[in-house]
């Protein structure tokens, strides 16, 4: 039922907290970068890194649904953006819109958004398939306990609900209610009695769970723990790194190399602004050389 | 109860003057935060929101029976994007989760709603629109309570066209983040065609809350009330 399923290799056997620092730092240069060059090169160390975790299936899932909002961000980018000076196709006189002049610029504009898009989508993809909710969440416990227990339990009682909703839903069927046929209208009210048994049921639910929690003296005192996490060399070793990632990232925003004009004429790029988007990329791709190495060499597996 | 009320509106227009100065801290030349990405500066504030709404959840006493009613809500809510869909290609969440705000207060209303976006997306998958996803619910729930304060008992029609405006507020506010991260430049025209662009979305999610209000709200108020008398 959850997207999370464990497997065998070391992006799955970080520390939650490591796994959630690589993302967010992936998640906030993928915002502050607006170089094309440096966007791709975040692109590229993402998928060697989704590559190494075994995802690659679900990510291109995901690359098909991120095309449809790529053609719409670019579409509506050339049809409103004038800023751009090398215009390659002047069109007719539009309502609303004004004169159609697509430009070069406006182009490149739309792809490089698209591409940190892209990014984006990656990285979630890679939160939504190698990160166990569970534990995520416990890193979150110290800092709000009620919260936290609310979304564990509701994360629980996700399948078993949907469990409810297809056992309801098949006893209806078998006493002749239609559900699949019909008129939209007809399955709408059809999907009446469902609702509200579920809802009666959820309700029961809800009780039956406080009470349990009341029996095993929920608030009465301070929380215990139930399973702790531990931190390993390899923990340390890709914290570091994708703190040094986020250092160099910074640091050529601050300098402007991660910067990129794109009106009115596209800018030149300087190959000497490009160290900062190498060496982020290299120290973004540590998870991916270490799980190399621990697929490879039993004795590095042993160690870190 | 006069202190009380000054007490909050100082806070209201402090929390305001925080979000104005941040806002305008991106536009005024020669400071560290000027021309930052408006993305993750409207992401930043919708996250700040929502975790002003956690920290008071967390302050308030709670009972067991108060987080066992949450965590079922939101499981139901979140449950029933996926699963009704499959069936009349409409999700009732939004309407689940007002009506859970006008029985049981904006508190729960808006926990109801921000746990139901954050869960169904660990079955869905997560992404940027998730703290968007979280906030919109969130508010839905909390802007049914309010009706609820207006009003002594359930009157249907009121209730069917908050649900309708809520369908379009839900749009309106995530569009905002679309058109911050994703369109250049950053002006009316665009800000125009996004919001052209996802009408017929936000139609669709509108008239679907208006229809599921019409269904169920009547069933579902009767035993949301007949469960409140038991916390």
């Amino acid at each position: 039922m959850l997207t999370y399923n464990s497997k065998d290799n070391l992006i799955f056997k970080l520390h939650p907290f490591t796994q959630m620092t690589f993302i967010g730092i992936v998640f906030i240069l993928a915002l502050v970068f607006s170089h094309p060059i440096y966007l791709l090169v975040l692109l590229m160390s993402v998928w060697v890194v989704i590559a190494a975790a075994g995802n690659l299936a679900e990510w291109k899932g995901y690359m098909k649904f991120s095309i449809v909002m790529v053609l719409f961000i670019v579409a509506i980018n050339t049809l409103f953006a004038r800023a751009g000076t090398t215009i390659i196709y002047r069109g007719p006189e539009i309502p609303l819109i004004g004169s159609l002049e697509i430009s070069l610029e406006a182009i490149a504009y739309g792809l490089g958004m698209s591409v940190r898009l892209l990014v984006i989508i990656s990285i979630f993809c890679l939160y939504t398939y190698a990160v166990n909710p569970d534990k995520a969440l416990r890193l979150f416990s110290k800092m709000g306990g009620k919260s936290v227990l609310a979304i564990t339990l509701s994360v629980r009682l996700f399948p078993l609900m949907m469990k409810d909703f297809q056992r309801i839903s098949g006893i209806q069927r078998c006493r002749g209610v239609k559900l699949a046929t019909g008129s939209w209208w007809e399955r709408a009210r059809n999907s009446i009695p469902i609702i509200s048994i579920m809802l009666l049921s959820c309700m029961e639910r809800s009780l039956q769970l406080a009470e349990s929690m009341y029996a095993r003296g929920y608030g009465s005192g301070p929380r215990s723990c139930y399973e702790k996490d531990l931190w390993r060399p390899r923990d340390y070793i890709i914290l570091i790194l994708t703190t040094i990632a986020m250092a160099v990232g910074i640091w050529s925003a601050v300098k402007g190399w991660s910067a990129f004009s794109y009106y009115p004429v596209l800018e030149q790029v300087d190959p000497l602004e490009l160290i900062g988007a190498a060496i982020t990329a290299l120290a973004l791709l540590v998870p991916a050389i270490l799980n190399w190495g621990w697929m490879k060499w039993p004795i590095l597996k042993s160690r870190i | 109860m006069i202190k009380n009320s000054f007490i909050y509106r100082s806070r209201y227009i402090f929390s305001i003057l925080i979000i104005l100065l941040l806002l305008s801290a991106t536009i005024i030349p020669e400071n560290p935060l000027y021309n930052l990405n408006w993305a993750l500066l409207s992401t930043l504030i919708v996250f700040l929101g929502i975790l002003a709404f956690f920290w008071q959840f967390e302050k308030k006493q709670m009972n067991s029976k108060m987080i066992a009613l949450i965590a079922t809500m939101s499981s139901l809510a979140a449950v029933s994007r996926i699963a009704f869909s499959a069936i009349v290609s409409l999700q009732p969440a939004t309407f689940i989760i007002m009506i859970t705000g006008y029985v049981f207060g904006a508190q729960i209303g808006f926990m109801v709603g921000a746990i139901a976006a954050l869960v169904s997306n660990f079955f869905l998958g997560q992404g940027p629109w998730t703290p968007w996803q979280m906030f919109c619910w969130g508010m839905c729930g909390a802007l049914a309570s309010m009706l609820s304060l207006k009003q002594a008992g359930f009157r249907l029609l009121s209730f069917a066209v908050l649900a309708g405006l809520c369908g379009f507020f839900y749009g309106w506010v995530i569009n905002i983040w679309h058109w911050a991260a994703f369109m250049y430049p950053l002006n009316i025209k665009t800000f125009l065609a996004v919001y052209a662009s996802s009408l017929v979305f936000d139609g669709i999610h509108a008239v679907g809350n208006v229809v599921f209000s019409l269904l169920f709200a009547g069933t579902f108020y009767t035993i949301l009330c007949r469960f409140k008398k038991y916390i």
